[in-house]
């Protein structure tokens, strides 16, 4: 168990009278790249931003590589304290949906941001490195670009680099290519694809069924705040056991 | 955040502090006979200072010359009794509406300044009058008003708290007098005598009543359009006014007043100021004090010849274009008056609102409220009315002692924390309109709350507000001339004053180009400064 990179134990989060997460448990182990598919409202934002802190959780529990983020004492959600929250964020990254790329710095600068501001990294060696991820993303000359001066599929492949550059053991996705048009769209899925041949940790949200076949070592599939089906892709996609996933890829296939 | 809460309660006392004192500005005596302020004794020793409280347009008592000095018959006589006992002058011009506040906190040492003491008896210590003068009544030239009882049915104007004002309907007016007063069609009040002329030119008024020593001076000013009724409203006589029961300092004064008249330099300095006719301490220097023994009003003889006309015929000479360079050089020594309240004004109040809003977006209700209520009274009240809480409410509410200095602390003061509030709220609905995206973004890769504001929040707050900002400080600018209300003396005073003196608009008219230029500066800084940001979306 404690191989395990990831770990949430029994999350539940309601808002208000709403139940958003009912009894979700997720383990990820190191390598291992996980798609969480799922019909909109089914949850799996919700559980993206509680596994990445931003969003409080109610009840169970969250490990990072072992360590404690949230502990489970007596069906309540006990937080870390900040120090410790401040160290378990370093273990993970996240990209966004919409980029949230900070407008007022270059591409390399919101590379570089934390990387020298929060690990006290050395300007010269963080810019080289931020250099050579821009390369990998495909963006070498566009590292002196401000975010307004990139079309979407540039500004979220300068976000991956962003996440990249903090050396996370996990990343996190959440339908990264949905504010994307198609053909943006497979510049990205191909980024992706090359994370998951250098044996990135990955957990993706997204609607990308055909990708999320091929990549995935795993998929997950959730509705209604509960996790309905998990499995190979080749079973969960291909040969569904569950009525509501049947219906869900029916949906997006037809 | 023990920090930020510290300060914010220190500005909340300050705050109710204002507010108390608004409660007591209240409660003071307006007027005569309420007053039960007592000094302690005062007596002034050679080397210590003497401060002359006076309105700094009402020549020829006491007014501001070409060269921004403060002259005039009365400050010259003050000059003169603080060389011989060895005191250092201070020449304090005042808000005339002000004078008790200003005299009760110990301001000033003294109100001397053509002061009417009937009908005040009872408010101050006096000396024994000094100037005998009336209240007359001028009309225009070609205006068939040529007695009282032709005011009936016409608009007379006077000025705010004036001896005229007092003469129609004050308590002690005479019956005939009030009679006189509701035969009027109306009695306005103005602020000065330039305003009540201008109502006249323009037909809004019919006739102004007003001091006889004015009066003499605005007729030689203003050259034949206006004449002098020969009735007269009421004689009246002018005394120094030392704060309630400070006799020692009065005695004092008075003593050195009486070696003045008796070696004849009191007459010198009176015929200087063309005075000659209205003064009357020859007569009344054996008297006894009017608040002793009340009112012992001599019937006023009051029979005036020309008295401001020598200085008066001074103020008009030379071309246009002369005169537009003097009042440019005269209002520029306000200038730098109106550049330091305007620099120290931003350099306080846009930190100060920068933590006002972070109050004001804490995680603790209470703080929250504290900013709210403090954003709230701030921006519901008058700027003017907090900038006389500030510098009165020491005085008024600890009896604190204030260096003369203190105008313009108080005037910095009130400008920073009430541009502080404005600049609070243009803050936060900058900090608000940053989308939360940002700073989940620098949450997930480890920013602290801190470094998350000053590296990715604060830069794009910046950007967001320069247009409301640029308002604000647009409207800065044209607000500092509102710390003439504490009778701080920036541009603008200066241009009514000169206004006063040369009887003539044009000052107003340059101080306002003045501003003019000023802001169109500042709007062209700020185009640039927002130009410089537009490097990102």
């Amino acid at each position: 168990m404690s191989d395990m990179l990831f770990k949430a134990s029994h999350l539940k989060k309601s808002f208000g009278e709403t139940e958003v997460l009912k009894d979700i448990t997720v383990e990820v182990a190191q390598g291992e790249v996980v798609s969480i598919l799922g019909p909109s409202g089914s949850g799996k934002s919700t559980f993206l931003r509680c596994a990445t802190l931003l969003e409080t959780m109610d009840g169970g529990s969250l490990e990072y590589e072992g360590k404690y983020a949230v502990r489970d004492e007596g069906g309540k959600a006990v937080y870390a304290s900040g120090d410790e929250l401040r160290k378990i964020r370093q273990s993970f990254g996240l990209v966004f949906q919409n980029f949230n790329l900070f407008p007022h710095y270059t591409a390399l600068k919101n590379i570089m941001l934390s990387p020298v501001l929060t690990q006290k990294r050395n300007e010269e060696e963080v810019r080289k490195e931020a250099m050579v991820l821009l390369e990998k993303v495909g963006l070498s000359d566009k590292a002196d670009a401000y975010p307004g001066q990139l079309s979407g599929g540039q500004k979220q492949r300068v976000a991956i680099a962003r996440a990249l550059a903090m050396n996370p053991k996990i990343i996190f996705f959440d339908e990264p290519t949905s504010a994307l048009d198609p053909e943006l769209t497979a510049g990205i899925l191909r980024v992706l694809k090359d994370l998951a041949k250098e044996k990135m940790t990955m957990v993706i949200v997204t609607h990308e069924i055909q990708f999320a076949h091929d990549i995935s070592d795993r998929v997950v599939f959730m509705a209604d705040g509960n996790i309905i089906e998990q499995g190979r892709p080749q079973d969960v996609i291909d040969h569904p056991a569950n009525q509501r996933t049947r219906d869900f890829l029916n949906l997006l296939t037809e | 955040m023990g920090n930020k809460r510290k300060k914010a309660n220190r500005l909340l006392c300050l705050f109710l502090a204002a507010l108390l004192a608004v409660g007591f500005i209240q409660q003071l005596p307006s007027g005569k006979g309420g007053s039960t302020v007592t000094a302690k004794a005062e007596a002034k020793e050679s080397g210590d200072t003497f401060t002359v409280g006076f309105d700094a347009s009402f020549p020829p008592y006491g007014y501001q010359d070409e060269n921004g000095e403060y002259v005039g018959f009365d400050l010259d006589l003050a000059q003169e009794v603080c060389d011989r006992n060895g005191w250092k002058l201070v020449k304090q011009p005042i808000d005339w509406d002000s004078k008790d506040m200003e005299l009760n906190s110990g301001n000033i040492d003294c109100i001397w300044n053509g002061f009417t003491m009937n009908g005040r008896e009872n408010d101050y210590t006096w000396s024994t009058p000094y100037v005998d003068n009336s209240q007359v009544v001028v009309v225009p030239e070609d205006s068939d008003i040529q007695s009282l009882s032709d005011l009936e049915g016409k608009i007379v104007i006077v000025q705010n708290d004036s001896s005229a004002l007092a003469a129609f309907t004050g308590d002690d007016a005479t019956e005939e007098n009030k009679e006189l007063a509701d035969s009027f069609k109306d009695l306005q009040q103005v602020a000065d005598y330039n305003t009540a002329f201008m109502n006249m030119d323009s037909g809004m008024a019919e006739a102004v009543c007003m001091d006889i020593g004015v009066a003499q001076y605005q007729l030689a000013q203003r050259q034949g359009k206006y004449r002098m009724l020969d009735e007269q409203v009421s004689s009246e006589q002018y005394g120094i006014g030392f704060k309630k029961g400070n006799y020692e300092l009065r005695d004092q004064v008075q003593k050195t007043l009486n070696e003045m008249e008796e070696d004849g330099t009191f007459d010198q300095i009176a015929e200087k100021w063309g005075l000659t006719d209205s003064v009357c301490l020859a007569d009344t220097m054996t008297m006894d004090f009017a608040d002793e023994k009340a009112a012992s009003s001599a019937d006023a003889s009051s029979d005036s010849t020309a008295s401001g006309a020598a200085i008066a015929a001074k103020g008009n000479s030379g071309s246009f274009g002369q005169r537009c360079l003097s009042i440019c050089g005269q209002l520029g020594k306000g200038l730098l008056a109106t550049l330091a309240i305007f620099f120290l004004t931003l350099l306080f109040s846009l930190p100060l609102g920068l933590l006002v809003t972070f109050v004001r977006r804490s995680r603790f209700k209470v703080l929250q409220w504290i900013a709210r209520i403090f954003i709230s009274i701030l921006r519901g009240t008058p700027l003017m009315l907090q900038l006389l809480v500030v510098f009165y409410g020491p005085a008024i509410l600890f009896g604190a002692t204030l260096s003369y200095k203190w105008r313009f602390i108080a005037v910095i003061i009130g400008f920073s924390i009430n541009y502080a509030a404005y600049f609070a709220e243009i803050f936060r609905s900058g900090i608000d309109n940053v989308p939360a995206g940002q700073t989940e973004a620098a949450q997930v890769l480890g920013l602290s709350r801190g470094q998350t504001f000053r590296h990715i929040i604060f830069p794009q707050m910046v950007k967001r507000v320069m247009p409301p900002v640029t308002n604000e400080v647009i409207t800065l600018v044209k607000d500092t001339s509102l710390a003439y209300a504490i009778a701080y003396t920036e541009m603008f005073t200066i241009a009514q004053r000169i206004v006063a003196r040369d009887a003539n608009l044009m000052p107003l008219f340059v101080a306002g180009l003045f501003y003019y230029i000023f802001n169109a500066l500042v709007a062209a800084v700020m185009a640039r400064l927002e130009k410089k940001l537009s490097y990102f979306e």
